[in-house]
């Protein structure tokens, strides 16, 4: 800002400076774990001098893990998903913000409710659905005794199926259907002035074009940050890739890294652990990095 | 939804064209397991040479996370058609695979496929656990272990003593000795749903006492637990009051140091854990810690019994091929061998599940070789009985809730808000609650 | 700031084609005709929530009214026993309770202390891009990381916070003082979700003009008047999405930190709702059990969500 405020900026850079440390400390202390060796790893307090096996430990985590095939394949799950649902949820949230039909409110709280169960809950029928995506499409024609009727008439049923299983589609389809997108991207169009549809309107503009060329620029900030987040949230999904990749070619990097991590009686090697840990989240610290430049001010003045 | 109308043919399988096509002369078939970090590196190993070691099969092995993780994949897996052949299942699961109508009885599938399996070669405390009441094992121990006491011989030196405890009575004296004598935590506990197993069922073990009416579980799904009418109550009584007395000390993540941790540090002078962290024990101790391993205490006048086995066994599903079916019977011949058995104890901590394994392992001289020496306590402990009706094990339905529940009261306890005895009460009469909701759920089902 | 012209009664109509009129919605009072281009937008969304959402959560729905064997082996049907047994178990009510306490105390520290450092960033000040990175880490952190860092951070006896017990013997004790454990929780949740709302505010700070901040300055406004009177008005859109998901998500997304840290003890003080659905359903294979917590806990957080639809986001200013 233009005034002089020496005092508030002191201030400010030491509360920062706070909540830098706040902010890396864990992080810190992963890092020094994975320089230890396995009995200095276990000693309470650890030390926080690292200590020299930091490499040795690296190696073998990456070894042992396999991490340059889990790491692609974190990379395509967790960007998959972020563009996905980024498009999917632009694209209704539009829908519901900028139309009128029937039934639009609904759909909102459709789409919304999709929030208040975590996949994890309900993870045993969804598994069953990624087995067959078609099954309840199969559930419907069944159920609606629709297959009754072409049975009847045909002498065969109508049955559907199309595996999921160890799929990038079956690790990605699922974790697209929620709603988190669609309300950051609604309550951002709502904060668009009504001035620029009308003013696109009058210039002749249909929605496709008022979409593609003008809401869609004016959301980088936000595709940014839900980009930022949905990149990490997914990167750390444990329980969904676990279930449904078990051909391992297709493992991603925090399953594997779960493997890492000493179970009960077994020896508690956690300075490899950490190793591996510290590499697994490096990607998803190099993304917050990046995404932040896209963090510029916007040009529009939202101001009246 | 019917499985059946689900047969292809709209089939679209995306996935099917991905698993690279094989040697077509082996048969693959899957193994999913229980186990990670370290341990999970030497089922690793344990397959690898199965398939080194012949030409018509080879088993895929993959780590599913923990034991409830794997149990809970392989139902949803096994729910949509797409199970693994064999499947490790964690001790207190017998009680659901038994009911799951989801295997392939493991005593059946080796006879079928033309193995004679020597089962009373099987230690008994062992059989017995996994067996269905007839005697038949339904499934395979693998990784298998006990409760043992651990000792700092150098502390217990310093107030003359060079044997650790038989008795709690005496633990008690080596306590308040150890004590004056300058320890800061004479025998670390912790009261997690996991030490359920040491403080509640290897205890009602040894001392021949019931944890739950029907011998425990086998007799009926309509069990009750009676461990607040046992001698488990004075036990608690008395932890709580070495506790009080500074003698007992709470170890755990939560304070920061487990008590493996702590007493491989040296700080504590005794833990009760699993044969299983003896490798641990070795591996993180400081440099020149003096310890040893002994059988759990019993109370003085107790005729000792068998203590439990815990760990896991391998389960064949249901609705596999006759070709991996063959896989899985040549897998589980193959671990069961001695040779097998040394390298699984020599990498773990676990011990052998067979006599002639631990004879094999005697006569290599597994046992008198540092830093091994000591382990064949387990076995001892394992057998120092015929396994009583009581001592085969607990089959109880809804058990993880009731270790939680376990380990709820007597947090409360410890943390003065209930009476002992109250606090007990109320753990049986909640745990009551939750078998009968487990039998419920099965109506009309028997335990095999 | 001016509150937007929908209010116009002419909008009113102009968005009749709602069927039942709320008594105050959020539409726009400029919007598209073709209304068929609207519906094929939201028809991808539509059929994923249906394959991947509705139908499987329809499956555990049927399973809290039934008793479910947990490898198919079939189940039966009872009712409302389920729910009936969960609600009259005490237990229960006290993990309600202790749900509540913990949503109330990790949201507010998190999106509170998100929003200042924020705002503090936003000076770009010296060294502000170093911050706006690092500050945004926390939600990256990977569980087993999570886990033994605080546990090193939290511990008693051996971690920074023995520091307390070492001038005050005693005094901090997540092992058997509930309390204790509960800011256990709280402090880990909340500092994860530092990071994830730091993110979204950035982000959002970035929608205020510089423009109209620096002629605030010029009027004499400093830091906290802008704050308070541009820049938080500004934001209300966003700081109404982060509270909806900031509750919604310590309803849910608590499991696996109470799991790490205390397995919902000591005596239940840790215990909330959605770790004893984890717990009943996954570790003890009770699913109906669990469905009908699960569907307990969904009716639960809609209802909040709906209170801060009809109550909150009145205050919200969206253009």
């Amino acid at each position: 800002m233009i005034e002089r405020t020496p005092l508030l900026n002191l201030v400010t850079q030491l509360l920062l400076f706070l909540g830098l440390i706040v902010a890396i400390l864990p992080f810190a202390i992963v890092l020094i774990a994975a320089t230890h060796d396995i009995r200095e790893v276990n000693t309470v307090p650890m030390s926080l001098v690292p200590g020299h096996e930091l490499f040795a430990n690296f190696a073998e985590a990456w070894r042992r893990a396999d991490l340059g095939v889990k790491l692609t394949n974190s990379f395509i799950f967790a960007a998959g998903v972020a563009f996905g649902k980024i498009f999917i949820a632009a694209l209704s949230a539009y829908s519901i913000v900028y139309f009128r039909y029937p039934g639009r409110m609904l759909i909102f709280w459709l789409i919304f409710i999709t929030l208040m169960l975590p996949l994890e809950v309900r993870i045993v029928p969804t598994y069953a659905v990624a087995a067959n995506a078609f099954q309840p499409y199969q559930g419907l024609l069944d159920l609606l005794g629709i297959n009754w009727v072409v049975e009847h008439f045909t002498g065969q049923r109508i049955m559907l199926k199309l595996s999921l299983l160890n799929s990038y589609a079956g690790l990605i389809l699922p974790l697209i259907a929620t709603a988190t997108g669609t309300f950051l991207y609604r309550q951002f169009f709502l904060t668009v002035p009504d001035e620029l549809a009308e003013a696109a309107k009058m210039d002749g503009a249909g929605p496709l074009r008022f979409f593609w060329s003008i809401l869609l620029p004016l959301s980088r900030t936000n595709m940014a940050a839900l980009g930022t987040i949905l990149f990490v949230w997914t990167w750390n999904q444990y329980l969904w890739p676990l279930l449904v990749t078990t051909d391992p070619s297709h493992g991603t990097a925090v399953v594997e890294l779960k493997e890492l991590i000493p179970s009960n009686y077994g020896i508690p090697d956690w300075n490899v652990a950490m190793a591996g840990t510290f590499i697994v989240m490096l990607p998803p610290l190099i993304v917050v990095i990046l995404t932040q430049r896209w963090f510029v001010r916007g040009l529009i003045a939202t101001e009246k | 939804m019917n499985k059946n109308l689900l047969t292809a043919v709209g089939a679209l399988a995306l996935s099917a064209s991905l698993a690279a096509p094989a040697m077509a002369d082996k048969t693959k078939f899957d193994f999913w397991f229980g186990l990670t970090g370290d341990l999970a590196q030497r089922v690793g190993e344990v397959c690898q040479h199965f398939n080194d070691s012949q030409a018509d099969f080879e088993v895929v092995c993959t780590s599913q996370g923990n034991y409830d993780q794997t149990l809970q994949n392989t139902i949803a897996a096994f729910r949509a058609g797409n199970q693994p052949t064999v499947v490790q299942v964690y001790d207190v699961g017998t009680a659901t695979m038994m009911l799951s109508g989801a295997y392939y009885p493991a005593n059946k599938l080796m006879a079928e496929n033309g193995y004679t399996v020597k089962w009373d070669d099987y230690f008994p405390g062992i059989a017995r656990y996994y067996a269905a009441s007839n005697g038949d094992m339904y499934s395979f121990p693998f990784n298998s272990s006990t409760a043992l006491l651990y000792w700092n011989k150098a502390d217990f030196a310093k107030i003359g003593k060079t044997e650790a405890p038989k008795t709690w009575e005496e633990a008690a004296e080596d306590m308040k000795l150890l004590k004056d004598a300058g320890s800061a935590c004479p025998m670390g506990i912790n009261i997690s749903a996991n030490e359920s197993w040491q403080l509640l069922e290897q205890f009602s073990a040894i001392h021949n006492e019931p944890v739950a009416t029907k011998d425990n579980g086998f007799g009926g799904l309509d069990t009750e637990l009676v461990f607040n009418k046992t001698k488990f109550v004075k036990y608690v009584t008395d932890l709580k009051s070495w506790y009080d007395q500074g003698l007992v000390k709470i170890k755990a993540k939560e304070t920061g140091k487990t008590f493996v941790e702590a007493f491989a540090a040296g700080e504590c002078d005794m833990m009760m854990t699993s044969v299983g962290d003896h490798g641990t024990v070795a591996k993180i101790a400081v440099p020149g810690l003096d310890w040893d391993v002994a059988e759990l205490p019993v109370y003085a006048g107790t005729e000792r019994k068998n203590s439990l086995v815990g760990g896991a066994s391998l389960w064949v599903l249901a609705g596999k091929s006759p070709a991996e079916y063959k896989g899985a019977a040549a897998f589980l011949n193959f671990i069961a061998q001695p040779e097998q058995a040394l390298f699984w104890s020599t990498v773990t901590g676990y011990i052998p599940v067979t006599k002639s394994g631990f004879d094999y392992m005697k006569a290599q001289g597994f046992y008198d070789k540092p830093p091994y020496t000591g382990r064949e306590v387990a076995i001892a402990s394992l057998t120092a009985s015929e396994p009583t009706p009581i001592t085969r094990g607990v089959r109880i339905g809804n058990f993880t809730q009731i270790r939680a529940e376990v380990s709820n009261g007597l947090q409360e306890i410890f943390a003065n808000n209930k009476p002992v005895q109250e606090a007990i009460d109320g753990v049986v009469e909640r745990g009551n609650a939750l078998i009968k909701r487990f039998a419920d759920t099965y109506p009309g089902k028997t335990l095999p | 700031m001016v509150r937007g012209p929908r209010s116009v009664p002419g909008a009113a109509t102009a968005s009749a084609p709602v069927a039942r009129p709320r008594p105050q919605t959020n539409d726009k009072r400029v919007y598209f005709e073709n209304r068929w281009i609207g519906i094929a937008f939201v028809v991808p969304q539509v059929l994923l929530i249906f394959t991947f959402f509705y139908w499987p959560a329809a499956q555990a729905v049927y399973w809290a009214f039934t008793l479910e064997q947990p490898w198919g082996g079939g189940n039966t049907w009872v009712g409302f026993n389920n729910f009936a047994a969960i609600l009259r178990d005490p237990v229960y009510w006290n993990s309600i309770v202790h749900s509540f306490v913990f949503a109330v105390a990790s949201t507010g520290s998190a999106m509170g202390i998100a929003l200042l450092f924020a705002l503090l960033v936003d000076r770009q000040l010296l060294g502000y891009r170093v911050f706006r990175a690092v500050l945004a880490w926390p939600y990256a952190i990977a569980a087993p990381a999570l886990g033994l860092a605080f546990r090193f951070i939290l511990a008693p006896e051996a971690g920074f916070f023995a520091v307390f017990n070492r001038i005050w013997p005693g005094v901090w004790d997540p092992t058997l003082d509930g309390n204790d454990a509960m800011i256990a929780i709280i402090i880990t949740f909340a500092w994860k979700y530092l990071g994830y709302n730091f993110i979204f505010f950035l982000s959002a700070l970035q929608g205020v003009p510089r423009a109209l901040l620096e002629s605030a300055a010029i009027d004499g406004a400093g830091f906290f008047k802008r704050a308070r009177y541009i820049q938080i008005p500004l934001l209300t859109p966003t700081i109404f999405f982060l509270l909806v998901i900031n509750i919604t998500e310590s309803f849910q997304d608590s499991f696996g930190i109470v799991d790490i840290m205390t397995s919902g003890g000591p005596a239940r003080a840790t215990e909330l709702m959605v770790y004893k659905i984890y717990f009943d359903g996954f570790r003890g294979l009770d699913y109906s059990g669990a469905a009908a917590q699960s569907i307990i806990l969904m009716l639960l957080v809609i209802g909040l969500t709906i209170v801060q639809f009809r109550y909150i986001e009145r205050r919200v200013h969206y253009t």
